[in-house]
């Protein structure tokens, strides 16, 4: 069915008359693409292949559970092109890692990870701090083991609480206690110091990497390019000279498999990203990511972000949270913490100094566009 | 005139009152069974139906033909006149009171007499009004037990014989056409003089957007007719009366109100504050000399200031306040400014439940947002110097050096209990510094306390204490006693040394430690941290009584961004924008809008 996806997202974008591009980097991922053999995997990159453009040197990233890896499969994506592997070990504690119902020991990623490199030069791991019952040290542990275990790029999180999900339900009925905020903090703030003097290079809010093997891909996301996506709530973003628009696909399996089945594209929603949104996103995404890009924000602002937020950019190189090349204005690893806080201020600010352009953030929304629902 | 009959209801909230006027409108012919919904005709107001209670007046009038076995005759016009049932409001039920020949005391036969029940019964009687007692719920199971309790209190209370009680249920329709005679043989018809000059007692009003203000009102002497020139005595203002007519479901145009009635008229007036409760309307030209006695002007007691949430609404605040005073003239307002607020206005409200109204009516009807201040009463400030200024924002209160004295309001409260509940209700009295004057046992089972307390101490949560300190047994009822010296200090809040306007309050010495103390525990949980460590202060004058400390925020960022989904960053964003827009500002600290009411979610 995701190739009966690509197909008709293919038709629809040439209907549209979007120029073909060649797209840099392909992400598998969302749920365990490595549940799928090299032939499975093999017949979607085809079907993308031969409707999308593809560069010859992209970033092709796959996700996979650290456990029960079998070598002839790693071999065989690797003939297939993926050259990056995405570990979601989350920890090397089995406490940890039974609190976050994960089919995998702390072994099996150890052994998981040692078998990948040998096949895989690029590969990333996942791990998750500020869980309940976590000690420093414990965390110190993964965050040390990740980095002996000789990979390039961590992505190091801290536990979210997000409503509607079971974890939360737990938290709100007390029998599932968060860490503090100090405590939290301080793991935040020692992590990044940790990965800094073992030479990665902080490039996000909690994402981290040796020079050159930032995940492409995701940048992409933080750097507003486009990019195409397929399969249950697959979240889309095509930006050209004229227009950006946002969509996603419905969630819901049943409701994709019938739409597809019907010949019709499965997207449940999408928006139009107007400047005022686009400036909203360029300042919360920049500060999150490698910086707010200047060029970019004066292109939709009309100003310079230095001149719009004098007060504010000012404080926050005084205070040495932020730095300001002529490219970007980046957070510093004393700004990162703070990165959303920052966002809505000079959000904020923007909305006092440009209401109307700001103002176009709050048009109608979710407008059904033909194109993108229908070839 | 032999034929009027102009009556009220006196009962507590709950007592049936409402169930019993429909019934009363239903056996006349007023409504027909079908035309009830089941919303009581008497409140019309969805804040009023929604907490059981009228607060605003409004009047009926039923034509009553009597039945052939009592002689037959009529028909008689009854004009019922509804009472709020309030504290709040006591001054317009005394003109309510003074509208009426006779009052349905409507007590419940489980729950017995209640205090406001009382308060408003004396009204009554010192108005000189012929009281009929209704007991009403007999068919209710445990009323077997609770009622020749009931009936004996009703006869130590007004001094009546058993067989001039009627036994009813408004809601079985027991008892209905034994009050309607009760209504016709007891109460008296109106006295008054009908070629006299004019004599009409305002005893409700409200405004219509098309007609100006309609004015209810009680003709006792003269006659009150279309095109004539009036003049409200105590207002001096003059008017030409455009309409006006009788209430029944609707107003009903009529040439004139004849002697003893009751009716509406619309006079081209523009503002409530023309038409006082209690006013009395005369003609222009050759008018009465005496007004109807017992005329006041009502005087708001609590005070507090409302700011929009957004400052950008002040002006919509202030239409919004403008329309809604058109209708109660009761509220008081005017412009003020504070650091931590912004624009807004010092309001003044006969009470707390008429605060709450205020504030649930903006904020339903007029669909704004707001944040209010602590409420507080009025002092008397005397300075050094001789001088006497009335404070109602602390604020305001002059440096302690220049004070001489300050006084505070009084009252005396009338709290009627089951007598196993003194002790509680004597301690709780006795923590508000009230000073106890005596207890008077109603029956052998329920006593009136009398307390004397700071006015003060009771605008916040004494009611709903009293209720809890008593399982919901007790009620009260309070009236304004004067103004007595206290030892009293303005405490002020200060974050990281700014004051915070907004928090100051006026409060007895004694208990100024313990508040501060709570206070500033209070505003550390309810401000969120910020880049730097903030300093919770209270103080008296110079001198620092508590301190707490908000540590700096250290985190700031959610981890995750989900992947390509963009736009529910973007919206989590949006609602944090939205929370961060009705922060308040003092100094470099941000202030939610939730801290300004701490002190009323504080536990003792």
């Amino acid at each position: 069915m995701l190739e009966r996806e690509i197909e008709l997202r293919a038709d629809a974008l040439q209907a549209d008359g979007v120029e073909p591009v060649a797209y840099r980097t392909l992400f598998l991922g969302g749920g365990t693409p490595s549940l799928l053999s090299p032939d499975e995997i093999g017949r979607i990159l085809q079907a993308l292949r031969s409707r999308f453009l593809l560069a010859a040197d992209a970033e092709i990233t796959m996700e996979c559970n650290p456990g029960a890896l079998d070598p002839g499969w790693l071999r065989g994506y690797r003939e297939l092109g993926v050259n990056r592997l995405s570990f979601g070990v989350q920890s090397f504690h089995d406490d940890d890692l039974r609190f976050l119902s994960r089919i995998h020991t702390a072994r099996e990623a150890r052994s998981g990870i040692a078998l990948a490199r040998e096949h895989f030069e690029n590969v990333s791991l996942d791990l998750i701090f500020a869980l309940p019952n976590q000690t420093r040290e414990r965390w110190r542990a993964s965050l040390d083991e990740g980095v002996r275990l000789g990979t390039d790029h961590i992505s190091a999180y801290a536990l979210v609480f997000e409503e509607g999900t079971k974890l939360n339900t737990l938290r709100l009925a007390g029998s599932v206690q968060p860490v503090n905020d100090g405590l939290e903090a301080d793991m935040y703030c020692e992590t990044m110091e940790t990965l800094a003097l073992h030479g990665f290079h902080q490039y996000e809010v909690s994402n981290y990497a040796r020079p050159g093997r930032e995940c492409r891909h995701n940048v992409g996301y933080w750097e507003r390019h486009t990019y195409i996506a397929f399969g249950p709530s697959a979240h889309a973003f095509l930006r050209t000279h004229s227009r950006s628009i946002r969509w996603a696909n419905v969630s819901n399996l049943n409701a994709y498999l019938d739409a597809l089945d019907a010949g019709r594209l499965p997207v449940a929603s999408s928006e139009i990203v107007t400047p005022g949104l686009a400036l909203e996103e360029i300042v919360f995404l920049g500060l999150r990511s490698g910086g707010i890009i200047i060029d970019e924000f004066r292109a939709v602002a009309g100003a310079d972000l230095a001149q719009i937020a004098a007060r504010r950019v000012a404080w926050l190189l005084e205070g040495r949270y932020a730095t300001l090349d002529p490219d970007r204005l980046r957070l510093t690893r004393r700004g990162y913490p703070f990165a959303d806080r920052f966002a809505l201020e000079l959000i904020a600010d923007l909305e006092a100094a440009l209401p109307e352009l700001m103002a176009s953030g709050t048009g109608p929304q979710n407008i059904t566009l033909p194109v993108l629902k229908n070839a | 005139m032999n034929h009027i009959r102009n009556f009220c209801i006196i009962a507590h909230i709950d007592h049936g009152k409402s169930t019993l006027a429909d019934r009363l409108l239903e056996r006349t012919g007023r409504i027909t069974a079908r035309e009830m919904t089941n919303n009581q005709i008497l409140d019309d107001n969805p804040l009023e139906q929604e907490r059981g209670i009228t607060i605003k007046l409004h009047a009926i009038q039923m034509e009553y033909r009597r039945p052939p076995a009592s002689g037959g005759g009529g028909p008689f016009i009854l004009n019922l006149i509804d009472t709020p049932g309030h504290v709040d409001f006591s001054y317009e039920v005394s003109r309510s009171l003074a509208a009426c020949e006779g009052a349905l005391l409507v007590v419940d036969a489980t729950q017995g007499v209640e205090a406001q029940t009382i308060a408003n019964l004396y009204l009554a009687i010192e108005a000189g009004l012929e009281i009929i007692p209704v007991i009403n719920k007999i068919d209710l199971p445990s009323a077997a037990t609770t009622l020749p309790g009931v009936k004996q209190q009703v006869i130590d209370l007004i001094g009546c014989k058993e067989e001039e009680m009627i036994l009813a249920s408004a809601k079985a329709g027991i008892g209905i056409d034994e009050i309607l005679e009760a209504i016709v043989e007891r109460i008296p018809s109106p006295r008054g003089v009908g070629d006299a000059p004019l004599r009409a007692l305002i005893f409700d009003s409200l405004f219509d957007s098309y007609r100006g203000v309609i004015a209810y009102v009680r003709v006792l002497d003269g006659e009150l007719r279309e095109g004539q020139k009036i003049k409200f005595m105590h207002s001096g203002r003059e008017f030409y009366v455009e309409e006006c007519g009788m209430l029944h479901m609707d107003r009903v145009k009529a040439p004139s109100i004849p002697c003893g009635s009751v009716g509406y008229f619309t006079a081209s007036i523009k503002d409530v504050k023309d038409t006082k409760v209690g006013d009395t309307v005369t003609t222009a030209k050759d008018g009465a000399t005496e007004p109807i006695p017992g005329f006041r002007e009502v005087k708001p007691m609590v005070f507090a200031g409302i700011y929009p949430a957004d400052s950008d609404d002040y002006e919509s605040l202030r239409e919004a306040l403008g329309k809604l005073s058109l209708n109660d003239s009761a509220i008081l307002y005017e412009p003020e400014t504070s650091t931590a607020l912004g624009f807004g206005f010092r309001c003044g409200f006969l009470g707390m439940l008429h605060m709450e109204i205020v504030q649930e009516r903006l904020e339903r009807e007029f669909d704004q947002t707001l944040v209010t201040t602590i409420p507080n009463v009025e002092y008397l400030v005397t300075k050094t110097n001789g001088e006497k200024i009335t404070v109602d924002n602390p604020a305001d209160l002059p440096t302690p050096g220049v004070i001489e004295t300050i006084e505070e309001p009084y009252i005396k409260a009338q709290i009627i209990c089951p007598s196993e509940y003194i002790g509680a209700i004597t301690k709780l009295c006795i923590e508000r510094r009230g000073v106890y004057r005596n207890t008077t046992y109603i029956s052998s089972t329920r006593v009136d306390i009398t307390f004397e307390i700071p006015l003060a101490e009771v605008i916040f949560d004494f009611y709903d204490k009293l209720k809890s300190v008593s399982r919901g047994y007790a009620s009260l009822d309070y009236e304004l006693i004067g103004l007595r010296e206290g030892d009293l200090v303005k405490i002020d809040i200060l974050l990281n040394s700014d004051p915070v306007d907004a928090l100051s309050m006026i409060i007895h010495r004694s208990k100024a430690y313990a508040y501060g103390r709570k206070l500033c525990t209070k505003l550390r949980e309810l401000i969120p941290r910020q880049m730097f460590e903030i300093a919770v202060q209270a103080a008296i004058g110079a001198k620092v009584i508590a301190r707490d400390t908000i540590k700096a925020l250290r985190k700031d960022v959610i981890a995750k961004c989900y992947g390509g989904d963009i736009s529910r960053k973007r919206k989590l964003l949006e609602k944090q924008k939205e929370g961060k827009k009705r922060m308040k500002q003092v100094g470099a600290v941000e202030i939610p809008q939730e801290a300004f009411l701490a002190v009323l979610s504080m536990e003792d």
